[in-house]
């Protein structure tokens, strides 16, 4: 059980980095749009088809 | 080989005119200027990419802007003061904005406008919001100006705007804080939670002292967490409600106490117990379940809140259309003669009245003033509904938001912002909206009376413990507090309105307001504006008398007005292929009266046969016949001649009687208010088989706010809804419960109306009705559900049957059962094709926007 000991703050440090990214992405507008992000792998240039 | 009179605009994909019969084949058609030179800015750059994703995500089609109009704003975006006030500078030196873009609508502008940064040097990052249509910018200042910058998205038809430093930054700050406090509370449950598990498991003081004391002191540093950023909004709002509720009469107060303040309680005595038991080292702890309330509880308000602020951005759309900048030309201070060479682009808050500015075409103007220079046709879309150009020449008025199509107009500028007539517009809208008695929701009506009865029971409960058996009393009352989860109740309201009104979107129908859903559940009163919803909106002609060949020169005159009627002469008479128009001179028109001019050699003249036909001739008797079946009798003189006689009318959409007898079985009664001719109105009115006395004709804006005061006079029970189109229906909207615009309305009325209809024609009406019967269905549903819940939990709880454990566990199971039944209902489903729904092509993104005056063409096409 003594392990616990170990696991318990590193957990806790999981949760505090997680809430400090979650933060961060909030201040950064991350979540504010919702829409665009989803179109945007559509977006990226595809090769041009091969010409015959 | 017949030519269609109209191909898709190759860049917006508007109706445009057809390439001139020389041009190559697969030559591209263009509806304006601005789209042409946007098409070819982008086949030049290599940009052709754009076509092929521009149907991915679409909202209405818009005709580019012309270059030339976009880039007046250009200039601005280099001033001292707009980068100190917008603009933020970073460690590496280079500047970052946010912008306003006006034109963005697809996907295709998505990918045109991230690629910025691969199309100019110095551009470091572009990223666009399509929904808001807001530009992160991120530029070198060293390598490149925002202005140029600006040019560029000009040369794509893209307007640039400083943003406003509005109410929606706050709004969306004050979101984005709260969004915070949720993942923080969710973060926070989580990890007591776990803590929690460990103890469920077995672990215990007598197993491991050590690991279970860290673990309570743990959870309690934990909840502490929770408590600050989560449990201080509920202790404030409970704070507050409290001091209202003693600051009025002790018996009104009371009931109207917010669900805060059981929640407040109940975290508040179990945090201190938990916290007491932790300090001694004895009994039981509930940091767990106080954390998972918080955070549940708090991701209720956040969904409701965010729903709240969609619908105020809506409604400030209204402001971004009106333009924030204008060219002046001299100052209101300075001697006329120091006309200057060079307009300048200012911020339109800087006019004052008695400036001069110059309005070009396409430019929409910024201030009410006195067209001092200048003839064109103007676009007053936005003020009055009307899609049809209007006349404009020096001394007369023109007002902020109106478009300018013709030629350039020299403006003395008359009044400003708030003053000017669509400020004062919707400043009225805005006032009006708070003066409107809400429609209390039921989740309210029922809160005050559930707050009471759970304080109620709880303190009887612990008091009936304390004598009984002490130690029970407050395990007992903070597990009926948790279990009588209020926020069950609470979401069963919003959830299910705001799930109902995201599928009502999707059906075209858009819900602005959530509360009016239970007021249409209980409809009694059903105004229609006759026009544009009953009937088709445009005249044809419903019966001719006389020479039919004369029809052809009267078409040929009547193609130099715009008024409506002329409008259904000339299509009428279908261009023939080969034959050349006819030559007309002389065309004069006569307001209110008719048009005459020479058509070929002959005089004609058409109009209101009081006006030419001689007085005892039979067809004024026989137009007197017309004007009674509700036609408008129009007659063709030709060189003095009368040689035809025409009745026009507004002919019924199909389904609408079918439609009016189907609200009268539902117990609705029908009304049909119209600023028409009240023989016409009436004729309609009893061909839909409304009774007489339900019928208005003739009535201006004034008495359609008068009738419907009356109504609601009359019937102090009613429920009125009033579907109607034009800013002449604006105070109409606002003053019925329910205010309903039509696919095709101005502006004005879109905003002042609480629901609108993407979809013309009569279907989303029924679909409206029948939707909002199914959400407060499942409303009813929540809260009967929660209700039954509730008495048993709580009745358990008082028995001492429940721990504080089970209640925690209880209640995110009755919190899901709410979501999971807002989540099923079938509102709004598609409905099996009836003989209208063909004519309503739905809202796909290849129907006109609802300003574009080809509307109307498609709709009569159809």
């Amino acid at each position: 059980m003594n392990i616990l000991y170990l696991l318990i703050p590193m957990a806790l440090l999981l949760t505090l980095s997680s809430v400090a990214a979650f933060v961060w992405a909030v201040r950064r507008g991350q979540l504010d749009d919702l829409d665009t992000p989803a179109l945007r792998p559509l977006l990226d240039d595809e090769p041009e088809p091969p010409r015959r | 080989m017949t030519q269609p009179s109209s191909v898709p605009c190759a860049h917006c994909g508007l109706p445009a005119p057809p390439p001139p019969a020389d041009a190559p084949e697969d030559a591209p058609s263009f509806c304006c200027v601005g789209c042409h030179s946007v098409y070819l800015a982008l086949h030049e750059s290599g940009l052709d990419s754009f076509y092929q994703l521009r149907n991915t995500w679409s909202s209405d089609p818009q005709p580019a802007q012309a270059p030339e109009v976009a880039a007046e704003l250009a200039p601005l975006l280099d001033s001292e003061a707009f980068l100190n006030e917008h603009a933020k500078t970073h460690d590496d030196g280079s500047l970052s904005a946010r912008l306003h873009l006006e034109g963005v609508h697809c996907a295709g502008c998505v990918w045109l406008i991230e690629r910025l940064p691969e199309l100019m040097e110095g551009v470091l990052n572009a990223r666009l919001d399509l929904t808001r249509g807001l530009l992160s910018l991120r530029w070198d200042p060293a390598k490149v100006r925002l202005s140029e910058i600006g040019q560029a998205l000009a040369r794509f038809g893209y307007r640039a705007h400083p943003l406003r430093a509005d109410q929606r930054q706050v709004r969306n700050e004050g979101l984005g804080r709260l969004l915070t406090r949720v993942g923080i509370s969710w973060a926070v449950a989580m990890n007591t939670m776990i803590f929690a598990i460990a103890e469920y498991a077995g672990l215990s003081a007598l197993a491991d002292a050590g690991l279970h004391t860290t673990m309570r002191w743990l959870s309690l540093g934990l909840s502490m967490v929770a408590l600050v950023v989560g449990g201080s909004i509920f202790f404030r709002r409970a704070w507050a409600s409290l001091r209202t509720a003693f600051s009025q009469k002790l018996s009104a107060g009371l009931t109207h106490l917010s669900i805060d303040v059981p929640i407040a309680l109940g975290i508040g005595v179990g945090w201190v117990h938990s916290m007491y038991n932790t300090v001694w080292g004895q009994g039981d702890v509930w940091f767990d379940s106080l954390t998972v309330l918080i955070a549940a509880l708090l991701s209720a308000r956040y969904l409701q809140l965010r729903g709240n602020a969609r619908a105020a951005d809506a409604a400030e759309r209204l402001y971004s259309l009106l333009p924030r900048s204008a060219r002046l030309l001299r100052r209101a201070d300075e001697p006329t003669s120091q006309l200057r060479e060079r307009a300048e682009a200012i911020l339109a808050t800087s006019l004052r009245p008695g400036d001069l500015i110059e309005v070009r075409t396409g430019d929409v103007v910024a201030a009410d003033g006195i067209v001092m220079l200048g003839r064109s046709e103007v676009l007053r879309a936005l003020l009055t509904g009307e899609s049809r150009p209007e006349k404009i020449a020096p001394g007369q008025v023109i007002e902020a938001g109106v478009t300018n199509l013709g030629a350039l107009l020299h403006v003395e500028v008359r009044a400003t912002a708030e003053e000017t007539r669509v400020g004062k517009l919707l400043r009225w809208i805005e006032d009006h909206k708070s003066q409107r008695a809400p429609i209390v929701q039921l989740a309210d009506r029922l809160g005050g009376i559930f707050v009471l009865a759970v304080l109620g029971a709880a303190l009887v409960t612990s008091i009936i413990w304390a004598l009984i058996e002490p130690s029970r009393a407050i395990p007992n009352a903070v597990a009926l507090l948790v279990i009588s989860c209020p926020c069950a109740l609470g979401m069963a309201t919003p959830l299910a309105m705001s799930v109902g009104a995201g599928r009502a979107a999707r059906r075209g129908v858009h819900i602005k307001n959530d509360d009016v859903i239970e007021a249409l559940d209980h409809l009694t009163d059903l105004i229609f504006d006759k026009t544009g919803t009953l009937t088709v909106g445009q005249p044809t002609i419903a019966a001719m008398e006389g020479d039919e060949e004369a029809l052809s020169l009267a078409s040929a005159l009547e193609s130099h007005s715009s008024h409506p009627l002329a409008r259904a002469l000339v299509a009428a008479v279908p261009p023939q292929a080969g034959f050349a128009p006819l030559p007309t001179s002389e065309v004069e028109e006569h307001t209110g009266r008719g048009i005459t001019g020479r058509v070929g050699t002959q005089r004609v003249a058409v109009g209101r046969p009081d006006w030419q036909l001689p007085e005892e001739h039979p067809w004024c008797v026989r137009a007197d016949e017309l004007a009674a079946r509700g036609l408008t009798p129009l007659v063709v003189m030709v060189d003095e001649e009368p040689r035809l006689l025409l009745g026009l009318g507004d002919r019924l959409r199909p389904g609408a009687g079918e439609l009016v007898s189907r609200l009268g079985q539902r117990g609705v009664r029908v009304h049909l208010v119209s600023g028409d001719h009240p023989e016409l109105v009436a004729r309609v009115g009893e061909d839909l088989g409304i009774e007489p006395s339900h019928i208005r004709g003739g009535a201006s804006p004034e008495d359609k706010v008068a009738f419907i005061k009356t109504l609601r006079d009359v019937h102090p029970d009613a429920t009125v809804a009033m579907i109607g189109d034009g800013v002449n229906d604006a105070a109409a909207l606002q003053a019925a419960h329910v205010g309903v615009a039509v696919y095709g309305g101005s502006e004005a009325s879109l905003q002042a109306a609480d629901i609108f209809l993407m979809r013309q024609g009569l279907t989303p009406v029924e679909d409206l009705l029948d939707g909002s019967k199914t959400i407060m269905r499942t409303v009813r549903r929540n809260l009967l559900g929660s209700a039954i819940y509730n008495v048993f939990g709580v009745s358990l709880a008082a028995l001492g049957l429940v721990s504080p454990l089970v209640a925690a566990l209880l209640m995110p199971i009755s919190s899901l059962a709410v979501v999971a039944s807002s989540l099923s209902q079938r509102s709004f489903e598609p409905r099996p094709p009836k003989s209208e729904t063909t004519a309503s092509g739905g809202a796909s993104h290849a129907s006109p926007s609802p300003r574009a005056p080809s509307s109307h063409a498609r709709e009569s096409a159809a």
